[in-house]
């Protein structure tokens, strides 16, 4: 059994629920004070993570933290169709792995100016926004030109990867951080193919896709 | 310098608007919601809800209409007329919740709008002439003039020399207007044009649009997207740099509109059977036997929304009137779809729709009034129909349909040939059962079997003849249906009407009494004193002249209230009910 620990509205922990729910994983939530407790912080906590951050999983007494090697180890090991992390098609693995190294700055961008508004965390509030809206931009723009080569998602493949996993939380609650996608129509459609997956899962702040 | 509030705008790229889409958008400072409907309408429309301000782009479009993510605020395709409130489902929605829309036109691959845009959108000669190809819009943090000043200065390569990157080549300038700029690149024997619109999004944004004279084989066209969007992405950093050391200028704020004057004003109190639509017959077909169906298409403006239920006053010849229930589904704005059964005994409103009315000619129609409204927080909803009483029910099984609610439609008909409007009954075909020449005790045999079990949590919905009606009242009364879950709609008052009594009326708002005489109703009395009081079919069945009862016994003659409504005796049918006290106080 995996367990995850976890803070009901970080956009990090969300990306580990969001790929479990994806690839239909059980796993046990241990909420963790986050906000205002710091508990991941406190000496008890580094003793799991001695990094101090969430999320952080302990399959069967492998403990790994980082949120996007999270996503990596549970598609590599969990995903028998072998598309989530495409170990076995190196090129498609270069780009998840180039995309993944984008996603760490919309987390660093995006995601932080959201921790500024939500949180209170002294961040420099107008470079956040503006680093997020430069790769923001430079997403709609590679995601336009996915849709004129007939393509859904972030990776040149015709299925999902943990890419989109990891851009979609920074991008789909950017509007908490004061980062509009008014300007991003490719961006906006894309968050709704994402929405549409089977298993897909929200967060308080997310809506499903509507129905009727 | 032409005004840009006047002003025909781009403000999406057509495919922008993929199916069951809201895009966001944004003109002059006022977002947009942009949706296209199913039928390929496209809506442009103020970005909130009037419920509560939130952003209609966050909501669903079903293909049909859209609805507001926070409480769930139906809005129509076209009208933007609010369709269902869902915290209030036993009501139906005022005329006057209308979101503001504005116009939309597609043109070049490009949807157009603007605050109130005069005359056409302009048309571009080159892409006239051409076959134009939409390239990558650019967003630029930056005013419509700044970016529109640097594309004067933009550079790109003609098709078919997009590796020439060393070659320069010659760019010429035609500018159309001052947001709209040609420019043909040529560099030895190969020539191509691209005209730049420039969107004003807000005071400080712009989008560039650009488009290519000329649609490139399919093989070289990612190519070409690719080298515009380069190439522009140098010309956006440039505007944006030259904006940034500009002193930023005043905001652009959208002015939120008054209520338009036809929702504010109050009907003409000297006549309130208005018939301020025109329509004309664009299709006239015979749908069943003894059945003619009218698609009436508006003239000039478009159509008042309407909900499932509702009906028009269709103003004939010799001064009849007539009501005919709307069978659209949700969205289907475009027209109304009446059906009219050709009665025997016709007193000459089914006889003159039948024999007289043809296609092209023009009808003078009420606007939709709804007396016969949708709940859809039931559980399950069972619409009875007998003949052509189908017709509001056609409308509610479609909305039901729609948002995936549970129901099932019983259709009471002579034969499979008095069946009508079968391609409508093909859309909800699933839940559609037919019950055919059956005796009226068969019928009610059915119908027993129908409302059987009733739940606290369904409803029922009858439309038909008056007897099949009376008949279906006891049989579910029987089955232990409370009243306030079973809904009737008739076609008229066949029940004998006794105006023979004398009373005086009190109007506690307007401090008046008034005597009503033998032979005169309360709604004649009350118009012959200029007091202002819809009505539509003027005999009791239809609802639309009821008014408060504050204190006073009344003598109910119509059939539009059920018996828990007539006992509570708080409201009354002005056209056809009396009193039986000598004074009747009313809230008016």
């Amino acid at each position: 059994m995996i367990t995850l620990y976890d803070y009901e509205l970080s956009a990090n922990c969300y990306k580990q629920r969001l790929l479990m729910s994806l690839l239909d994983i059980a796993y046990e939530s241990i909420p963790v004070d986050f906000f205002p407790g710091l508990e991941h912080k406190s000496e008890a906590f580094k003793k799991i993570n001695p990094m101090g951050h969430i999320p952080v999983i302990d399959d069967d007494g492998f403990v790994l933290w980082d949120a996007h090697a999270i996503l990596v180890y549970l598609a590599a090991k969990y995903d028998p169709s072998n598309r989530w992390y495409p170990t076995s098609n190196p090129e498609l693995l270069g780009e998840t792995a180039s995309w993944l190294l984008f996603a760490e700055g919309t987390t660093n961008t995006a995601s932080a100016a959201r921790l500024f508004v939500n949180l209170g965390y002294d961040f420099d509030i107008d470079a956040c926004r503006a680093g997020a809206h430069r790769l923001f931009r430079q997403l709609d723009e590679h995601l336009w030109f996915r849709e004129r080569e007939g393509r859904d998602w972030v990776c040149s493949a015709p299925h999902p990867t943990i890419a989109d996993v990891a851009l979609f939380p920074d991008v789909i609650l950017s509007e908490e951080g004061g980062v509009s996608r008014l300007d991003y129509p490719a961006l906006r459609r894309w968050t709704e193919r994402v929405k549409a997956l089977d298993g897909f899962a929200t967060m308080p702040g997310i809506f499903p896709l509507g129905t009727s | 310098m032409v005004d840009a509030q006047t002003s025909w705008h781009p403000i999406a790229a057509a495919d922008d608007l993929p199916l069951r889409h809201v895009f966001h958008g944004q003109l002059l400072g006022r977002e947009l919601a942009v949706w296209r409907a199913d039928d390929n309408f496209v809506n442009v429309w103020e970005n909130r809800c009037l419920h509560r301000g939130v952003r209609l782009s966050i909501g669903t479009n079903n293909g049909m209409e859209l609805t507001c993510r926070y409480h769930g605020w139906r809005y129509s395709n076209r009208s933007a007329g609010c369709t269902y409130i869902p915290a209030h489902p036993a009501d139906a929605p005022a005329r006057t919740i209308s979101n503001r829309t504005f116009p939309a036109v597609e043109r070049y691959g490009l949807v157009w709008s603007g605050e109130t845009p005069e005359g056409d959108v302009p048309t571009v000669g080159v892409l006239e002439e051409g076959s134009p190809f939409t390239l990558r819009s650019l967003p630029v943090n930056a005013s419509a003039e700044v970016t529109f000043d640097e594309l004067r200065f933009h550079t790109f390569q003609p098709c078919g020399a997009h590796d020439h990157t060393n070659a320069t080549p010659i760019i010429s300038i035609d500018q159309l207007d001052d947001r709209s700029i040609v420019l043909t690149s040529t560099s030895d024997d190969l020539r191509s044009t691209v005209v730049f619109f420039v969107q004003p999004v807000d005071a400080g944004r712009s989008v560039i649009r650009p488009v290519l004279s000329h649609t490139p084989d399919q093989h070289e066209q990612i190519v070409i997207w690719r080298h515009h969007a380069l190439m522009l992405a140098s010309t956006v950093a440039r505007a944006e740099r030259v904006f940034a050391d500009q002193p930023d200028p005043p905001p652009m704020v959208a002015a939120i509109d008054e209520v338009p004057v036809d929702l504010r004003t109050l009907p003409d109190p000297s006549t309130n059977r208005q018939a301020p639509l025109r329509v004309q017959v664009s299709r006239k077909w015979s749908t069943a036997t003894g059945v003619a169906a009218f698609e009436l298409t508006s003239i000039g403006a478009p159509l008042p929304a309407f909900q499932p239920g509702a009906h028009i006053d269709v103003h004939l010849s010799k001064g009849l009137i007539r009501q005919y229930s709307l069978t659209n589904g949700p969205g289907e704005t475009a027209h109304y779809r009446i059906g009219v059964k050709l009665e025997p005994d016709s007193r000459g409103g089914s006889e003159l729709m039948h024999q007289s009315v043809r296609e092209g000619d023009v009808l003078a129609i009420s606007e939709p009034r709804n007396n016969f409204p949708l709940r859809r927080d039931s559980l399950k909803t069972i619409l009875i129909a007998g003949g052509i009483g189908v017709t509001p029910l056609l409308a509610m099984a479609q909305a039901l349909h729609s948002m995936d609610l549970e129901f099932e439609l019983h259709y009471f008909a002579q034969s499979e040939d008095h069946l009508a409007f079968g391609e409508v009954r093909d859309l909800v075909a699933a839940s559609v059962t037919t019950h055919l020449a059956l005796s009226p005790s068969q019928t009610a045999a059915a119908i027993e079997e129908i409302v059987r079990s009733p739940q606290p949590t369904h409803q029922l919905y009858v439309c038909g003849p008056g007897p099949m009606l009376e008949s279906t009242r006891t049989i579910a009364a029987r089955a232990g249906w409370a009243d306030e879950s079973i809904h009737f709609e008739y076609f008229k008052n066949t029940t004998r009407r006794d105006d023979s009594s004398t009373f005086e009326i009190a109007l506690a708002r307007s401090a008046t009494t008034l005597q009503v005489p033998s032979g005169t109703s309360i709604l004649q009395v009350l118009r012959a004193n200029d007091v202002a009081l819809p009505s539509s079919c003027e005999q009791g069945a239809c609802g639309t002249c009821v008014v408060s009862v504050i204190d006073g016994d009344i003598d109910h003659q119509d059939v539009h209230l059920n018996e828990t409504e007539r006992a509570a005796g708080d409201q009354i049918m002005t056209c056809v009910s009396r009193a039986t006290s000598p004074r009747l106080v009313l809230d008016l």
